[in-house]
């Protein structure tokens, strides 16, 4: 009658989560919960909705039906809600989307500086942390166009963490790169799921998903087909639609 | 023909200074001209109904000579009991007239900067604001450049029309000698020379201007 356990703690709640794009129903009831520390790796066909699952995670995208509670907290569709949670939520894209006008040093600092309000010395002493930490410190002063699309992303991801997300959104971040520069962004973000941060990855490398995720969804259609450990998922997968999903990515 | 140039030396203080005016006519008109561009600009992109008051705007001032626009303010507006005195009445017609054309300019450069940017700040936490001061408006104003530098260069070739509203710029100063002196070539002529070095100069200034920033651009790849 009482609570004899402790559950979990939950960083992401996800309920009946709807989402049209004009008549076009994109997200058709998905519930979903992260736990904290968690590492979940969506997978699917293009179109599935994965991105517009991601990106309603963090308020880019309106919600026609259901909630997001990101830490407790939901997720309103009003700016100054929008901000807290984004200031939570870390997201990386497929194009990286640096600043171009800004430095690697000065894309780093920019929100700490301009949203959380810190010291421009701290941040830059975080930035430069940061740096080190996914092996750019000696590309502080370039600028993004001339780094490599690895380089690029890590930079991304550097600066996502600068805000001190609880949780860290990934859309297909190696997706834009070429082959030899995938490793080194996997890398990193490996190394981020060793530390403990909550994690939410869209992405084709399957290799990453077994070594990393602890759960691996299936989406198709806007649902949650299946999901589970990734060997349950990639050894021994229940639905007609994640079998026939996998056997056309392994060809 | 009994052509003599000489007698430019003998007015070329007075058309220098008068030069100046045109020059100080041209900086303040576009000046004016950018902040109301910027205004009339994010209004129109934006889903407010006061996008409709930036479309009217640049609707009816782009539909209308400057010429008409400086009339209206310098004799019309009286008789509303607002009255202005020429200087101002040419800044704000020369502002207000290049804010048409500069609004389309600017918003033409925000518009040009992919979504994406806007999705990786927001992302980080920062208000459509911010977003568009830091991240947007420094990217679109790189865009912009070339179209606000020949604005700029029109809007000083524009200031000549003061002259019609009592404005002493180097078009109305030539007149007047002109007309005493009985030497209209010299000193028109002499005005469009005086024109044409301050047109050379401004263009040779922003495209060095420019091309520093595109060699930058190069570098930066953006
Ligand atoms: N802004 C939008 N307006 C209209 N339709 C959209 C919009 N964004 C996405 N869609 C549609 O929603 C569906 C799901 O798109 P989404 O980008 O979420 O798929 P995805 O699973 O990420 O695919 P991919 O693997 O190709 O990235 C697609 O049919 C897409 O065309
Ligand atoms: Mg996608």
């Amino acid at each position: 009658m009482e609570l004899a356990y402790k559950p979990e703690k939950s960083m992401i709640n996800v309920n009946g989560l709807i989402k049209d794009f004009g008549k076009t129903r994109v997200i058709n009831g998905i519930d979903a919960t992260v736990s904290a520390g968690e590492v979940v790796v969506l997978i699917g066909a293009s179109g599935s909705g994965k991105s517009t699952f991601l990106r309603c995670l963090n308020g880019l995208e309106t919600l026609t039906a259901g909630e997001i509670l990101i830490d407790s907290v939901p997720l309103e569709n009003k700016s100054s809600s929008l901000k807290q949670i984004r200031r939570q939520v870390g997201m990386v894209f497929q194009q990286f989307n640096l600043f171009p006008h800004l430095t690697v040093l000065e894309n780093i600092i920019e929100a700490p500086i301009h949203v959380l309000k810190q010291e421009k010395v701290n941040a830059i002493q975080v930035a430069e942390e940061l740096l080190s930490k996914v092996g750019l410190y000696d590309k502080r002063d370039n600028y993004p166009a001339t780094l490599s699309g690895g380089q690029g992303q890590r930079v991304a991801i550097a600066r996502a963490l600068a805000m001190h997300p609880k949780i860290m959104l990934f859309d297909e971040p190696t997706s834009a790169l070429d082959p030899e520069l995938v490793g080194e962004v996997l890398t990193v973000m490996k190394q981020l799921a060793e530390d403990g941060m909550t994690m939410v990855v869209v992405t084709h490398e399957m290799a990453f998903a077994r070594e990393v995720a602890d759960r691996v969804i299936f989406i198709d259609e806007g649902r949650i087909v299946e999901e589970g450990l990734p060997v349950q998922i990639f050894g021994n997968p229940q639905e007609k639609r994640t079998k026939a999903f996998l056997s056309r990515l392994n060809h | 023909m009994n052509l003599d140039f000489s007698i430019i030396l003998k007015y070329l203080p007075y058309l220098l200074q008068a030069a100046g005016l045109t020059i100080e006519l041209a900086v303040l008109g576009i000046a004016f001209g950018i902040l109301i561009g910027l205004v009339a600009a994010l209004l129109k992109i934006s889903h407010t109904p006061l996008r409709f008051v930036a479309h009217f705007y640049i609707w009816l001032i782009r539909g209308t000579p400057l010429l008409v626009q400086l009339f209206l303010i310098y004799f019309g507006l009286p008789q509303l009991g607002i009255t202005l005195s020429a200087f101002a009445s040419s800044v704000l017609g020369l502002g207000i007239n290049s804010g048409a054309y500069l609004a389309e300019v600017f918003r033409g450069g925000i518009e040009a900067i992919p979504v994406g940017q806007t999705e990786a700040s927001s992302s980080l936490g920062m208000g459509k604001f911010l977003t568009m001061r830091r991240i947007i408006f420094p990217q679109a104003l790189r865009i912009a450049l070339p179209s606000l530098g020949n604005q700029f260069i029109i809007s000083l070739k524009d200031s000549s029309l003061c002259s019609v509203i009592t404005m002493s710029e180097l078009l109305q100063t030539s007149q007047r000698f002109a007309s005493v002196t009985f030497a209209p070539m010299e000193f028109y002529t002499a005005a469009a020379v005086l024109y044409l070095l301050m047109t050379t100069v401004l263009s040779a200034v922003l495209s060095s201007f420019e091309w520093r920033l595109s060699k930058e651009n190069r570098t930066r790849g953006c």
